[in-house]
C-alpha cells in the first residue's frame, strides 16, 4: 500500500510576484482516498491545474506512474489516466447527459476523423462500445434516466455527478474530485461519500479537495493540508485535525499568544 | 412576433422526421434532391417565371452565385458553425482553387478532373500552414489572422506574373466532357448538377463527421475548449481538421468556378466575398447545415434577383438583412437546441 501513483517533488509555480505553490512534497498512494484542504486561496485548486497540465511548473516535478509530466499535453496527461471535476461545474451545456461522458470515453479510441468518414468497422464497434460504457457510468452514478437531456437542463446535483462521470468516461487511474460537495445538503454529503468509496472500491484512486471536514474525516485515508502555497501537515486525519498548525491557519493564533 | 422568434422549424421539422420510417425517409430525401435537380427547368413553367433573374441567365445564377455559395457556405460552416472558429479570410481557400485551376489548365494543359483533387489538396495544404500558427489564438487574434490570410492570398496573385497580376488569367478551358456531357457556355445546367453533386457529397460527409467522434470533439471545443482539452479532446488536430476540410471544400468550389466562368481576376476574391459566406452561414442558422443552405441560397439569389433596381439594389439587400435578423436572430433555421451528435440505434 505504499506504490505512490501520483508525486509531487519540490512543486513551485509563480504567477508574477506571487507564489502559487511554494516547494510542495506531496504524494498520492495508489487505492487511496487523498483529501486535500486547506484555506481559500491556499493553493488546492493550483495543485489539479498544475497536475493536469493547464500550467507548467516554475520549478519542480510532477511524476505520475513515476513518469514526468513535463512538456506533456493536457489532452495526453489526461490519456495517461488523470482526470478531473471542476470547482464550478463545467459541463459541455448544450450536448445530452450521454454525449458528455461519450466526448471523455472517445481519449482512448483508435479510429479518428477518416474511419469516422467511411464508417469502417472498427469505428461503429468503438461508437456502440463507448455509448454502453457512457450508460454503465451514468446508472453508476445513478443519473441515467437523465442520458438524453441537456447537460445545462440538469438539476444542480446531477450536474455534479454527470461531471464525476464525465471524468470517469476518460478510464482514469487517478480521479481529481474539485469541491464535489459544494452547495449539497447533509443528505446528499452522506451519499456523495458513499458514492467516493464506491469508486474507490472500483480500484480508481481518489484525489479531493473539500471544505466539509466531517466529508474529509469520514472517509479520506489521508489528509495533506495547504496554506499559503505550502504543505503544513501531511497524514491520517485524525492526527491533522489536532494539529496545532492546521488549526493555527483555519483559526488564527490567538490574541494572547503572539 | 415573439412567436416567430421561438417557432424553431428545424426542430419542428426533426421531430416529423423522427416519426417516419426508413421508407418514407429515402422517400422524402428523394423526392427532395428531385425537386432541387428541377430547378433549372423551372423558368419553362409559367407560373414559376417570377424566379427569373432580370439580367443574368436564371440557370447561370443557379451555378454562381447560389450553388457556388452553397457549397462555400456549408465548407465554413465547419469551420465556423461546428468548432466554433472564426475565419475571415474564407475565400482564400476559393482563391487558391480557382487559381489551381486557372494555371495548371491554361500553362500544363490539365483538365478539370485532374485539378480537382490536387486543387482542394493545395487548399488543404494552404490551410495546414494557415491553421498551425493560427490556431493557437483564440476568438478575435484568429479572426484577425484569417482576414490577413484572406487579403495576403489576393495580394499575391495581384502581384506575381503567374497569376496574371491584376488582369488575371483568361482562357481557362471548360471541364471535358464526361460520358456524353458536355460542360460548356451552352450547358450550363450541367454545371448546376455538378455543384449539386458537390453539395451532396459535403452534406454527407458533414452528416457522417456530426454524429461521430470528430463532431463530438469540435461540438466540446465550440462550448469549452479549456474542458475539452482536460477531457482528452487534442484540440489542435481537431481544430486544425475543421479548418482543413473546410479548407479543401472551398477549394473544389474554387476549381469549379475557375471552369466555368473561364477567366478570373483577383477582384473576383475579396474581402466582402469573405463576409458574404460568413454572412450566409449566420443568416441561415450558424451549425445547422439546411439553415446554412437555405441561408445561403436566399442571400445569393436575391441580389440577382433584384437586380432591376440598379444603385438601389444594395440598399434593399442590407434592409433585408437587417430585417432578418432581427425577427429571427438565430438565423432561419436555427441549430437544433438537442443535437444528436451520437448514432441512433446502438443495441
Amino acid at each position: 500500500m505504499s506504490e505512490k501513483l501520483l508525486e509531487l517533488k519540490n512543486a513551485t509555480i509563480k504567477f508574477g510576484g506571487v507564489t502559487a505553490l511554494n516547494e510542495v512534497n506531496f504524494h498520492v498512494n495508489k487505492g487511496e482516498i487523498c483529501a486535500l484542504i486547506g484555506p481559500n486561496g491556499a493553493g488546492k485548486t493550483t495543485v489539479f491545474n498544475v497536475v493536469t497540465g493547464v500550467y507548467p511548473l516554475t520549478s519542480g516535478e510532477i511524476l505520475f506512474k513515476g513518469e514526468n509530466l513535463k512538456g506533456k499535453k493536457r489532452h495526453q496527461i489526461t490519456k495517461s489516466g488523470l482526470a478531473r471535476t471542476f470547482q464550478n461545474v463545467r459541463l459541455f451545456g448544450d450536448m445530452t447527459a450521454l454525449e458528455n461522458v461519450i466526448t471523455a470515453t472517445d481519449v482512448h479510441k483508435k479510429t479518428g476523423l477518416i474511419a469516422a468518414l467511411f464508417g469502417t468497422p472498427l469505428n461503429r464497434k468503438e461508437e456502440r462500445e463507448s455509448k454502453e460504457r457512457a450508460h454503465e457510468l451514468l446508472a453508476f452514478m445513478g443519473i441515467d434516466h437523465r442520458a438524453d437531456q441537456l447537460a445545462k437542463n440538469l438539476p444542480y446535483g446531477d450536474q455534479r455527478r454527470l461531471e464525476i462521470a464525465r471524468a470517469l468516461g476518460t478510464e482514469p487511474q487517478l480521479l481529481l474530485l474539485d469541491e464535489p460537495a459544494a452547495g449539497f445538503n447533509p443528505a446528499e454529503k452522506v451519499e456523495l461519500a458513499n458514492l467516493i468509496r464506491k469508486i474507490r472500491d472500483k480500484g480508481y484512486t481518489v484525489l479531493l479537495i473539500e471544505h466539509d471536514m466531517s466529508l474529509i474525516m469520514g472517509i479520506s485515508d489521508r489528509v495533506a493540508v495547504l496554506d499559503f502555497g505550502q504543505k503544513i501537515a501531511d497524514d491520517l486525519p485524525s492526527v491533522v485535525q489536532n494539529d496545532p498548525r492546521v488549526i493555527e491557519a483555519y483559526l488564527g493564533v490567538p490574541a494572547d499568544a503572539s | 412576433m415573439a412567436n416567430l422568434k421561438n417557432f424553431n422549424l428545424r426542430d419542428f421539422g426533426a421531430d416529423l422526421w423522427a416519426g417516419w420510417n426508413r421508407a418514407s425517409r429515402v422517400a422524402f430525401v428523394l423526392f427532395f434532391i428531385a425537386l432541387i435537380a428541377l430547378l433549372p427547368f423551372a423558368p419553362s413553367f409559367g407560373l414559376t417565371s417570377f424566379l427569373n433573374t432580370p439580367i443574368a441567365s436564371y440557370i447561370d445564377v443557379l451555378v454562381f452565385p447560389v450553388g457556388m455559395f452553397v457549397l462555400m457556405a456549408l465548407g465554413l460552416n465547419i469551420v465556423v458553425g461546428k468548432s466554433g472558429l472564426l475565419d475571415l479570410g474564407y475565400v482564400a481557400f476559393f482563391a487558391i482553387g480557382a487559381y489551381s485551376q486557372a494555371i495548371l489548365s491554361t500553362l500544363y494543359g490539365w483538365n478539370t478532373w485532374t485539378v480537382l483533387p490536387v486543387g482542394m489538396c493545395l487548399a488543404m495544404v494552404s490551410g495546414v500552414i494557415l491553421g498551425l500558427p493560427a490556431l493557437r489564438l483564440r476568438g478575435d487574434y484568429l479572426a484577425i489572422i484569417t482576414l490577413g490570410f484572406g487579403e495576403i492570398v489576393r495580394i499575391i496573385a495581384v502581384n506575381i506574373n503567374i497569376t496574371g497580376g491584376p488582369n488575371g488569367l483568361p482562357g481557362i478551358p471548360n471541364p471535358p466532357d464526361v460520358l456524353g456531357v458536355k460542360f460548356d457556355l451552352m450547358h450550363s445546367r450541367n454545371f448546376f448538377y455538378l455543384v449539386l453533386i458537390l453539395i451532396l457529397l459535403t452534406i454527407w460527409m458533414v452528416r457522417r463527421f456530426t454524429i461521430r467522434r470528430p463532431g463530438r470533439a469540435w461540438e466540446a471545443i465550440r462550448q469549452d475548449e479549456d474542458v475539452a482539452s482536460l477531457m482528452g479532446v487534442n484540440t489542435l488536430v481537431y481544430k486544425l481538421w475543421s479548418f482543413v476540410i473546410g479548407a479543401a471544400v472551398g477549394g473544389a468550389a474554387g476549381v469549379v468556378y475557375a471552369s466555368k466562368v473561364m477567366v478570373i481576376s483577383p477582384d473576383m476574391f475579396k474581402f466582402e466575398v469573405s463576409i458574404l459566406i460568413l454572412a450566409c452561414v449566420v443568416f441561415g442558422g450558424i451549425g445547422n447545415i439546411w439553415g446554412v443552405i437555405l441561408g445561403a441560397a436566399v442571400l445569393a439569389y436575391i441580389p440577382e434577383r433584384i437586380r432591376f433596381l440598379t444603385e438601389a439594389r444594395q440598399l434593399v439587400f442590407g434592409v433585408v438583412l437587417i430585417i432578418m435578423m432581427n425577427l429571427r436572430p438565430d438565423g432561419l433555421l436555427p441549430r437544433k437546441k438537442r443535437e444528436k451528435i451520437t448514432e441512433k440505434g446502438a443495441k
